[in-house]
């Protein structure tokens, strides 16, 4: 798909919030003291929050667990794609594909923030447990790629070769079809990673996995929206950096795959 | 013919299987968690005695599979079981709900579909031009970004900078199609992702259409432009979209929760998140019963329709 430039629109826009949740716990220094709420005085450059906080030592420390829970939460969900997608790949046997992977077709009817909120009304999870509900939300649809990138790779006549020269299942797997499926992993973990992003901090903004008052981006626009009249700051400024996160990680993601999969040019007759 | 009907008869047996999935993973997924509906209820503060009453009138004691039968024979006759909170029964729960929630879908899928397409084929007729670019970039942009945040953005701007639109649905009761100004907002939210992926789709669905031989062929017979593109290459470019859109009702369901705590708009959302917050487990169980079936029936009919559209494509199942 076409877009105005490369890498250079997406590495823009994303380095701000990604930059800030990187460092910012870094810079952020001694916690004031706590003032009045939402006010706009002098001693704060952007005012302060619903219980009277500095708002840019809550943007400087808001970053970090929106960033770190995705992350995470994309390793995770690897964890189970890959062993789970190679193995139903690699099979011959029908009965183990179809024990592994249709259950995952009833997870994939299920919208992932409903599956998330019923789980959250049982069990209230922590952060990490966030994680882990994002993850097991996203992993059908990624078990899903691997499996079908994997089958191809493990139908080529090099590993019907591996395995006549005996091989173990674990070279086979690892060795030669886990590597040649690198690039489609590549290029799948992109577009996860987006959506996993969006999954934890619409979650946290709906008050899932976050303590109340915790600094993170997504509960400071939804604990500060009642202030949104006398001190905007405390919203947009973070409302902000999660769009210019979300939208810098996608246009990345895009121009990495458009890298890897050059556009046909002049196909119109 | 037959092959037809045989697929169809296919996809509805996928369909009820996945129903009958959906209702047992309700009910499975709170039956496994750690403590039961009750404790989860009772919360921080477990009071035993209350924990026994609300047992007592869950009938908690009885053995799993009876009750899930009991549940479910009672879903079948629309009967979703009480609500722990206020005793009022779930489906009084769902009905008050439902309005404005039908309300928001249908308003944004009806403007949704125009859009998306007007811009996907917008986009492909200047496939690489100034307007593609534009487009693409736009859509490619907006994708990914959670409702929310662009939700509050506009509420800023919009509402409290320039004072155009009210910034919530607050004090408009249930009503609120005869506060259209209120209703702004919350479908252009929930309009910004569906739109930029549907119209991603059918601009690479154009493209890939208008770039096939069967259309240089049409071409050379003199048939005009305005009917290859509308008549023939639109159909085709549509089969991928019309599963998205489908796929899409997922987002919606999602966006419908957000938008409704972002806007004070008193739907199923708004009913949902609030049982969420009370733990009460039943009233949390009807609703992702409706919502699962829902998006199980929905993509059921966009799988019929692909398959209408073009029939060579072998759709799922």
């Amino acid at each position: 798909m076409k877009r105005l430039g490369g890498y250079g629109p997406g590495a823009a826009v994303v380095a701000v919030p990604l930059g800030i949740a990187l460092a910012g716990p870094l810079l952020v220094g001694e916690p004031t003291a706590r003032a009045a709420s939402f006010t706009l005085d002098a001693g704060h450059r952007l005012g302060t929050d619903f219980v009277g906080r500095d708002v840019v030592q809550q943007v400087l420390l808001g970053g970090r667990p929106v960033v770190l829970v995705a992350l995470a939460a994309t390793v995770l969900v690897y964890l189970v794609a890959l062993p789970v997608g190679l193995a139903c790949a690699l099979t011959h046997r029908r009965w183990l594909e179809e024990v592994l992977m249709r259950p995952l077709d009833v997870l994939l009817a299920v919208p992932s923030l409903l599956m998330i909120l019923l789980v959250a009304a049982a069990f209230p999870p922590g952060k990490a447990g966030l994680a882990l509900l994002v993850a097991f939300v996203s992993a059908p649809d990624a078990t899903r790629i691997v499996r079908a990138a994997a089958a191809e790779a493990a139908s080529r006549p090099a590993v019907e070769a591996l395995r006549m020269q005996g091989e173990s299942w674990w070279r086979l797997a690892v060795g030669y079809v886990g590597r040649s499926i690198l690039r489609t992993l590549a290029a799948d973990a992109g577009i996860r990673l987006t959506g996993v992003l969006y999954l934890v901090a619409t979650a946290a903004f709906l008050g899932i996995g976050v303590a109340p008052d915790a600094a993170d981006w997504a509960v400071m626009v939804d604990r500060n929206r009642t202030g949104l009249i006398v001190q905007p700051w405390a919203v947009v400024v973070p409302a902000l950096l999660i769009v210019a996160l979300t939208m810098g990680g996608n246009l990345l993601v895009d121009a990495a795959m458009e890298r890897r999969t050059p556009v046909r040019k002049g196909r119109r007759t | 013919m037959n092959a037809l009907r045989s697929w169809i008869a296919r996809r509805l047996l996928l369909g009820v299987l996945q129903t009958a999935a959906v209702v047992l993973l309700v009910f499975g997924l709170t039956e496994a968690l750690p403590g039961d509906a009750a404790v989860a209820f009772a919360g921080d503060q477990p009071d035993p005695q209350r924990i026994a009453a609300v047992r007592e009138a869950m009938g908690l004691d009885r053995p799993a599979h009876e009750r899930l039968t009991d549940w479910v024979v009672g879903l079948l006759h629309g009967d979703f079981g009480t609500s722990l909170t206020s005793g009022r029964p779930v489906a009084g729960f769902l009905a008050d709900g439902f309005g404005p929630t039908l309300l928001l879908a249908t308003l944004t899928v009806l403007i949704l579909v125009p859009v998306s397409v007007g811009l996907g084929v917008l986009a492909a007729r200047h496939e690489g031009r100034l307007t593609d670019r534009l487009i693409s970039s736009a859509t490619l942009g907006v994708y990914a970004v959670p409702e929310f945040a662009l939700g509050v953005l506009l509420v800023s701007v919009l509402a409290l900078r320039l004072g155009w639109l009210p910034p919530t649905a607050v004090g408009y009761g249930t009503d609120l199609l005869a506060h259209p100004a209120a209703l702004v907002l919350p479908v252009l939210v929930l309009l910004a992702r569906p739109v930029c992926s549907l119209a991603r789709l059918v601009r690479a669905g154009m493209i890939d259409a208008l770039a096939a031989p069967w259309t240089a062929h049409a071409r050379r017979y003199g048939i005009p432009g305005a009917r290859i593109r509308y008549g023939h290459a639109l159909p085709n470019a549509l089969a991928p979209a019309t599963q998205q859109l489908a796929r899409t009702i997922d987002w919606l369901l999602c966006g419908v929760i957000v938008v409704e705590a972002l806007y004070v708009i008193p739907g199923l959302g708004t009913v949902l998140m609030n049982a969420v917050a009370d733990r009460d487990i039943p009233v949390v169980q009807g609703l992702a019963v409706v919502f699962g079936v829902a998006t199980v029936l929905l993509n059921l009919g966009a799988d019929l329709v692909t398959h209408r559209l073009a029939p060579r494509s072998g759709a799922a199942a």
